[in-house]
């Protein structure tokens, strides 16, 4: 689902994707630098249609929650979402992607995650939150270091990139670990 | 999508799912012992409604193939690679031995050999891999002669019986699997 919720933080908020931010989508995904990333680098282009299809597979997934990040002055940076929501066993899966690369190593991707960290483990009521990342992203996975994500292990050649076999990294944040870093009162908390 | 392919092993034989497997289905996610060890063991009971609401949606889900394991006569289990990811090449594995008889056999061994060479084969994957309780023993010990390797400790992946579980992620290339 597109969330409802909007979670502010110090530098950024976290606010329901519209589909307004599509055309934005397209602009960022395509970028090579920005695509290299993703899960789907090695996908057709993204077009408005694509993106189109995106916004209301995400609107009708009772699994996953999105927000667009958007900068204190209402810039909008990049996307956010939960996927594989499994509240019988109180878990989900994070994706994050900061679009506009100006933006990138400036600690806005870090706030962002906690914020939603913050969400998760509190009215939502997870206890752990995955993500993964390919094993060479070492500024996505300090961020998420940062975030209080712990290694968890290596996925052999868990996908293509450029053609190319990429090891992921499985990194997790437990509640019971972030409850504890909360309580030490860590900046942005 | 159910499988379409009959795919013949030494010990089992693997077939599409069908509407009458699924009396056994219901009975074997029932079983305390066989629901230990599966994501149910959290949910309601298994009926079925529920478990044709399940394969009904295996059907539709093209990224999804299933099988029933059929040895000496008798069904005793099922097979499935889900998530078959055709842009990346993978797929996730799982499978159940639900009558407990059958249960250190091999069957399970053989089973998941024969779907290996059908994703690596037919499909054209170059990974698979899958999750399993980190206590299952005996599961990871066949995965491992099936040629998974250990890769990632999931903390507290799932819950059993309301207490968090960890869980072991296992991966095999294309390139390590030697069929036999």
């Amino acid at each position: 689902m597109i969330s409802e919720i909007i979670l502010q933080g110090k530098r950024v908020r976290l606010r329901p994707v519209e589909e307004l931010d599509l055309p934005l989508f397209v602009l960022w995904f395509n970028d090579p630098e920005v695509r290299y990333w993703l899960s789907m680098s090695d996908g057709p282009e993204f077009t408005l249609e694509s993106e189109q299809e995106w916004y209301d597979e995400m609107r009708a997934d009772p699994w996953c929650l999105v927000w667009c990040i958007e900068t204190e002055d209402g810039q909008p940076i990049g996307n956010l979402g939960l996927h594989g929501i499994e509240e019988t066993h109180g878990r989900a899966t994070l994706g994050i992607a900061i679009g506009k690369k100006d933006f990138w190593g400036r600690g806005y991707g870090t706030e962002a995650i906690r914020q939603v960290l913050r969400y998760a483990f509190g009215e939502m009521g997870l206890r752990r939150v995955a993500l993964g990342a390919d094993e060479d992203n070492t500024r996505g996975i300090r961020c998420y270091e940062k975030c209080g994500f712990v290694r968890e292990g290596l996925l052999r050649a868990y996908r293509l990139r450029r053609g190319e076999p990429v090891n992921g990294v499985v990194m997790a944040a437990l509640r019971e670990d972030w409850e504890r870093g909360a309580r030490g009162g860590r900046d942005g908390r | 999508m159910a499988a379409e392919a009959v795919l013949e092993a030494t010990t089992v034989r693997l077939r599409p799912l069908a509407e009458h497997d699924l009396p056994l289905l219901v009975r074997w996610s029932n079983d305390p012992d066989v629901r230990h060890w599966l994501h149910r063991s959290e949910s309601p009971p298994a009926t079925l409604e529920l478990a044709w609401a399940l394969v009904e949606e295996m059907r539709r889900d093209p990224r999804t193939l299933a099988w029933c394991i059929d040895a000496g006569g008798r069904t005793i289990g099922d097979v499935r690679l889900l998530k078959i990811d055709t842009a990346h090449r993978r797929a996730e594995l799982g499978i159940a031995i639900g009558e407990k008889d059958c249960w250190g056999r091999g069957f399970g061994t053989d089973a998941i050999r024969r779907v290996l060479r059908h994703a690596f084969g037919e499909l054209g994957l170059r990974r698979v891999w899958l999750i399993t309780d980190a206590d299952n023993a005996r599961g990871i010990r066949c995965y491992e002669k099936c040629g998974f390797v250990p890769e990632a400790l999931l903390r507290g992946h799932r819950l059993r019986y309301g207490r968090p579980l960890d869980m072991l992620a296992m991966g095999v290339l294309r390139e390590e699997f030697a069929d036999g």
